[in-house]
């Protein structure tokens, strides 16, 4: 009862949702575009370190920094798009993981831990690219099933009718021996 | 009809009809969050006056995060429903906003307009929402006493789920945190 009573408590707050005027909004929003490297006001934000352990490579600097960012960025699949990577995509969001992807790696975390970062965040689903194991093999396997058993349909199927145009000559020819014969 | 044509016809539409009834049980839009049941990720943000919030000085009271911009529509419907929990379990549960890809002064005059539930903090860089694997706003995140991420809403959160979770976080008895 008291639960109940706390529910339509809630439920009443709704008919005062979403103020007309704030639902207008037809201008795009002012958005705040990630900081550029190194520009993340210290303090602020989160741990990472916390996160993600230590690193275990070296920092990374200049074109090498700039080419790991690229492969890394290439791996994961931006959450505000349709298959695309955050390499390819605009999106502010985009923006923010491949800042936060060049912040990672400009500290010495590896590629690998870097894109074990955001799936660990995102789940596996930010992964451009399923890993080979547990259901995703279906998805791995599948095209290479369906040649087979596609090439082995076909296969039979010839056989088949190789088979029968040969027996229905073989009879043709004993007709025509035959009637020859009378 | 053929009756081994029947068969490899059967062979190849029931796996995939099977597969079919499979996904359409499941919203496509909406992915299960890794961090469920595991510790939230800690953050130090500034909020619109500048005051920090430290999610680890809370520790030892139920947590609610909701990710939120004015230009999401969602975040609008579900804005009195937040007010409402924040007035019913004030002193008991802390609510905080982190503003997502939002410009502060247009957050500071929504809440001037519209009254505000929380803090709103200022995410720089998106880093929070990254470490929170949020793909857009609204998601709410629900911490319990032990800062374990309890429950996760994708879209407005709902007054069935608040109360629930609410209940339930509140439920847990404090413990000792170091």
């Amino acid at each position: 009862m008291r639960r109940a009573t706390a529910l339509l408590g809630l439920l009443a707050a709704l008919p005062f949702a979403a103020p007309a005027s704030a639902q207008e909004t037809d201008t795009p929003p002012k958005v705040a575009l990630p900081p550029a490297e190194g520009e993340f006001r210290p303090g602020l934000g989160v741990e990472t370190s916390h996160e993600l352990g230590d690193p275990l490579g070296l920092p990374l600097s200049g074109e090498e920094l700039d080419r790991a960012v690229a492969e890394v960025a290439a791996d994961i699949r931006c959450p505000k798009c349709q298959a695309l990577s955050i390499a390819d995509s605009g999106a502010a969001s985009a923006q923010a993981m491949r800042a936060e992807a060049r912040s990672l790696l400009s500290q010495g975390y590896t590629r690998e831990q870097v894109v074990g970062y955001f799936e660990q965040r995102y789940g596996e689903f930010v992964l451009l690219e399923p890993r080979a194991r547990g259901l995703n093999l279906i998805v791995w396997a599948a095209p290479a099933a369906i040649v087979l058993v596609g090439g082995l349909l076909v296969a039979l199927r010839l056989r088949q009718r190789r088979r029968s145009a040969d027996e229905g000559l073989d009879t043709y020819l004993r007709q025509v021996e035959q009637e020859t014969a009378t | 009809m053929n009756r081994r044509v029947l068969l490899v016809g059967l062979g190849i539409s029931l796996p995939l009809l099977a597969f079919l009834g499979f996904a359409f049980r499941h919203d496509p839009q909406i992915v299960e969050s890794p961090l469920v049941g595991k510790p939230a990720p800690s953050f130090r943000l500034a909020d619109l006056d500048g005051n920090i919030v430290d999610l680890a000085e809370l520790r030892g009271q139920p947590v609610i995060v909701n990710f939120w911009a004015t230009y999401c529509v969602p975040c609008l419907y579900e804005h009195p429903l937040l007010m409402e929990g924040a007035r019913r379990w004030q002193g008991e549960i802390h609510f905080l906003g982190v503003i997502f890809q939002d410009d502060p002064d247009l957050i500071a005059q929504f809440n001037a307009d519209y009254g505000r539930w929380g803090p709103s903090l200022i995410d720089e860089g998106g880093r929070v929402a990254i470490a929170y694997g949020v793909y857009g706003p609204p998601e709410t995140f629900f911490i319990d006493r032990d800062g374990v991420i309890v429950d996760k809403a994708i879209g407005a959160v709902s007054p069935d789920q608040l109360l629930d979770v609410a209940n339930r976080m509140l439920a847990q008895p404090a413990t000792a945190t170091g």
